[in-house]
């Protein structure tokens, strides 16, 4: 047992440790030094990244009874959820500026978080994917909830509702699961799916698992939390919703779409259906919305019907395609909230109160106004390729998926429309009775915005490496 | 000598210079930032005009960039590739040229924000040369898509610096609609070129994204019908065909002078070019069914539009629907699938940019003197600018197919491929419909010659000048090249083939 704890989890159990030192520090020091919670929490998931190391990969390695796993896979994905982690605890500054005293405990609800995300990756079995699940949301809800005001407690009471209610659905299709294969293992499950024909439990179960699961993507049944929840968050909560439960998520969709629950074609289908209600939904809806953190939400949710869509029609090639959408739009979102998070203090974030600002920060808005381009997919970013990437994948799996493309690339237009409306205001000269906020970005937030908005870039103009590793990792998984 | 012609150069030059421009390392001086500009357009025209001395159209061309030594998307075979066959070398000698000019004539026009604009300028210019350079369809698909983004800000941006709140408005909201019916278009055409690209892996067994590669696979007729819609819908609404036309007219007219002389000039060649390239080279089978259609909608083009721009008011408005009927013209010559329609439709495309400079300009001056662009309350303008009137009167003969001047050339040319194309004769009825072209092109615009410059000289525009010598360059330029080509057009059509 030891031998697996200094095989696989060592970054896991790395970030443990510092949710207990936060937790420790809240207690021993003064709530005058709340400043040094970001920093430990930084500290903490530089080491957990660094720990990344020492996993055993190769092939696969399965530890306490085959309840967990890693491979190249779970690598990335824990990589993934780690650099993210480490952006958010950055962006951070603001909210513990304003919760001071609790601001340890909110660095270790922070940290919690992605501890439940990674065990969500390296989840092998339904019992632990479950608890990992329940991880990762509780500290999501406290998250949520840290903001002050009122609408951070409803925001964080509705992802609860939802939460709770997609919970219970992927507990009843993991009943019905166990009823089929009697066993909550996967290798375990798969090995019994292979051996005898689909029946339509199978299906059924199947459908509510990835139903349950994929609440968190903001995919339509459980998809309605996601506006009102987006608006009332803080930024850097923000940054932490928008990307390390998608990851995790999709993570583990992907894994089990790869694996258990590849053998039916019906789940396929529901899952083409609800990505192209999503999708139409979720665009249709930003259209209206003046709310920059709503429209962001809109188009959160968006993607993420579209990357589902790519993962649902499964082939290896998809896989590589999804990671690397992923990978892109974790940056390109994380990059949209580093500004958002430097402008947070000044202003509702109403489209037209972003007005001129280009004229005040150059630099900075320009790589927003660059992030949210890469979003709805211009050239030269890294949103171009993962798109372009992506749709070869959609379009390589049939003719029977043309018409869900073409309603995807559709939309995407209606996208570019609401997309527009989030950058023109950012150029549009204002006369001197107008107040244009002025931006003081300290270090951190800076730091965040231009390295993801380089990143973006330089992917969008040299993609091949970072693809070649998408499609090592999903030739090995 | 060729050893220094690199197309990477040609193409990315204008971009490199444009970031140049709007960094903050160059100065804001108005007079030095539209003079370099001016130099770097000049010398772009130079370097591609040595590049067309030195083509030998046996052996194009060919480029291709690597990244550390890789392709570019290795993983789906697209390859930074370029290649200059001969029609593309025309196109982007005339790209070089018609920004040239567009160069020239912003002096009076641009009057704000020069920085900016010189440099959205430059880079339109790159995706332009993209488009037309482009060998692999992404990478097409890559500068079509970029384009979008300087053609935005320069039919959208605040130049006068004196517009008032509701023209400035009014401009923005045509550069969005500009933007968003081409975006449109444009992932309708990426489904189409997702499916070839896939469709040709299955025929051929390589992924790749090169024209080469496709001219040569065998796809499904079926498949190549669902294709050859999808890029049409896409390189209809730049050409513009019919009903994908309405961004046209309110982004033409709101759009300072030399952002529409380019629009017109280049912007809408590049549809042309698309359906040239795809749908002409690559799906041929499919094209010799679908072309009797897309003649009947070249047929509405030329005359539906020929009669709006009749009961249009507005010089620019005018002009800009007589575009939209000349690019009816463009697309019937491709249509016709012979060897006359490809050397009348290229032909075309040089005489229409060459006509429509012109026009624009004669619009803008127009427009900068007097302020007022309506027929209706326009008159007797002759008598304060002779020579603008010299200019547009041979102009505006020129572009209604007098002998003599270009357009004359290929619009018959245009009539006799279309009368010689053997496989439909919807083709050879639509070549009747044609000729109408001819007849309604000189009542609108001599309908706009006679009312704008003839008759009595309102008091108000007694003192207004006659042209300045920005303005004669440019369109003595235009009125040098459509003699030229209208008089000796084996130059071009020889290039041709």
């Amino acid at each position: 047992m030891l031998n697996d704890i200094f095989n696989i989890l060592l970054p896991n159990f790395c970030i443990l440790g510092f949710i207990i030192l936060q937790l420790v520090l809240s207690i021993i020091l003064s709530p005058r030094l709340f400043r040094y919670s970001r920093l430990v929490s930084i500290i903490g998931i530089s080491l957990s990244i660094l720990l990344l190391s020492t996993v055993q990969t190769e092939p696969q390695y399965f530890a306490f009874k085959n309840s967990l796993m890693s491979d190249s896979y779970t690598l990335l994905f824990d990589f993934l959820i780690l650099v993210c982690g480490f952006l958010v605890a950055l962006l951070s500054r603001n909210l513990i500026r304003t919760i001071k005293g609790n601001a340890y405990s909110f660095h270790a609800i922070l940290l919690s978080g992605i501890f439940g995300a990674m065990n969500i990756i390296s989840a092998n079995d339904f019992l632990t994917l479950f608890v990992s699940i329940e991880i990762l949301s509780f500290s999501t809800y406290f998250l949520i909830a840290a903001a002050k005001g009122y609408y951070s407690k409803e925001a964080a009471f509705k992802y609860l509702l939802t939460s709770a209610i997609s919970t219970g659905v992927f507990l009843f299709g993991v009943s019905y699961l166990y009823g089929i294969c009697g066993s909550i293992n996967l290798s375990q499950i798969y090995e019994v799916i292979m051996n005898q024909e689909p029946s339509i439990m199978y299906s059924i179960s199947a459908i509510m698992i990835i139903l349950g699961l994929i609440s968190k993507l903001a995919v339509f049944p459980f998809a309605n939390w996601v506006i009102d929840v987006y608006k009332g968050c803080e930024t850097s909560v923000l940054a932490f919703l928008s990307t390390i439960p998608k990851l995790a998520v999709f993570g583990i969709v992907c894994r089990l779409l790869v694996f258990p629950l590849s053998n039916s074609f019906e789940l396929t289908f529901v899952i083409a259906i609800i990505c192209l209600i999503t999708a139409l939904w979720a665009n249709t809806y930003a259209i209206r919305e003046n709310n920059v953190k709503a429209i962001l939400a809109c188009s959160a949710s968006a993607n993420s019907s579209y990357v589902l869509l790519a993962a649902c029609l499964v082939s290896v090639y998809n896989l590589s395609t999804v990671i690397f959408y992923l990978m892109c739009y974790v940056l390109m979102n994380i990059s949209a909230f580093a500004f958002l998070n430097i402008c947070s203090e000044k202003q509702d974030m109403n489209v037209n109160g972003f007005k001129g600002i280009f004229y005040n920060n150059h630099g900075l808005t320009g790589a927003y106004a660059f992030s949210i381009l890469a979003l709805a997919g211009f050239p030269i970013t890294s949103g171009f390729i993962a798109k372009i990437y992506l749709f070869t994948a959609i379009a390589n799996s049939g003719l029977i998926f043309v018409p869900f493309l073409l309603a995807l690339l559709l939309l995407m237009v209606v996208a570019l429309y609401y997309y527009l409306k989030i950058i023109l205001p950012l150029f549009e000269r204002c006369d001197k009775n107008t107040f244009v906020p002025k931006l003081n970005p300290v270090f951190s937030q800076k730091f965040v915005l231009v390295i993801t908005a380089i990143i973006t870039l330089l992917i969008g103009i040299y993609p091949e490496k970072i693809i070649e590793l998408c499609r090592f990792i999903a030739y090995n998984i | 000598m060729e050893k220094f012609l690199s197309i990477p150069f040609l193409i990315f030059m204008p971009l490199v210079v444009s970031m140049f421009v709007i960094s903050p390392l160059f100065t804001r001086n108005e007079i030095v930032v539209r003079r370099f500009s001016k130099g770097v357009f000049g010398f772009h025209f130079l370097y591609s005009i040595l590049m067309l001395a030195f083509f030998d159209s046996a052996n194009p061309y060919i480029s291709q960039i690597h990244f550390f030594g890789l392709d570019w998307i290795q993983s789906i075979g697209v390859k930074f590739t370029f290649k200059i066959d001969n029609i593309s070398m025309i196109l982007t000698m005339l790209t070089s040229f018609v920004f040239l000019l567009a160069s020239f004539a912003s002096k009076f026009n641009i009057r704000a924000n020069h920085k900016f604009y010189y440099s959205m300028l430059l880079l339109l210019e790159s995706a332009i040369l993209g488009i037309f350079t482009a060998s692999d369809m992404f990478v097409f698909f890559l500068f079509w898509e970029l384009e979008l983004i300087p053609a935005y800000f320069l039919i959208g941006g605040k130049w006068k610096g004196s517009e008032s709140e509701q023209e400035e408005k009014q401009a923005q909201n045509s550069a969005i609609k500009f933007v968003l019916f081409t975006f449109l278009g444009s992932m309708v055409m990426l489904l189409g070129i997702l499916l070839l690209h896939y469709y040709n892996f299955i025929s051929n067994g390589i992924l790749s994204a090169n024209f080469a590669d496709i001219n040569a696979s065998q796809i499904p007729e079926f498949i190549q019908y669902i294709i050859s819609v999808c890029l049409l819908i896409g390189f209809g609404v730049k050409l513009p065909i019919i009903p994908l036309h309405t961004w046209l007219p309110d982004a033409h007219t709101n759009a300072p002078t030399p952002v529409s002389i380019v629009l017109a000039g280049i912007l809408l060649k590049t549809g042309a070019y698309g359906i040239l390239r795809f749908n002409y080279q690559t799906l041929s089978d499919a094209f010799i069914t679908i072309a009797p259609i897309l003649a009947i909608f070249a047929i509405i083009n030329i005359i539906y539009t020929a009669f709006v721009a009749y009961a249009q008011t507005d010089i620019k408005r005018i002009v800009a629907y007589s575009s939209i009927s000349n690019m009816g013209l463009i697309l019937l010559g491709l249509c016709a699938i012979n060897k006359i329609g490809l050397s009348a439709s290229v032909f075309h495309m040089v005489a229409h940019a060459l006509v429509t400079c012109g026009l624009f300009m004669i619009a803008g001056i127009v427009y900068l003197r007097c302020k007022n662009r309506d027929i209706n309350t326009l008159s007797g303008i002759a008598t304060v600018m002779p020579r603008l009137f010299g200019f547009a009167t041979v102009i505006v003969l020129a572009s209604i197919g007098i002998p003599a001047f270009a357009p004359f050339v290929s619009e018959i040319l245009t009539i006799i491929a279309s009368l010689n194309a053997d496989f439909s004769d919807v083709l050879k009825f639509a070549s009747v419909f044609a000729l109408p072209l001819l007849i309604l092109s000189s009542c609108y615009m001599l309908k706009f010659l006679h009312k704008s410059f003839f008759g009595e000289l309102p008091t108000e525009y007694e003192k207004i000048n006659d042209i300045t010598v920005h303005e004669f360059i440019v369109l003595a330029s235009v009125l040098a090249g459509l003699v030229i080509f209208g008089i000796f057009p084996n130059v071009l059509l020889g290039m041709i083939g």
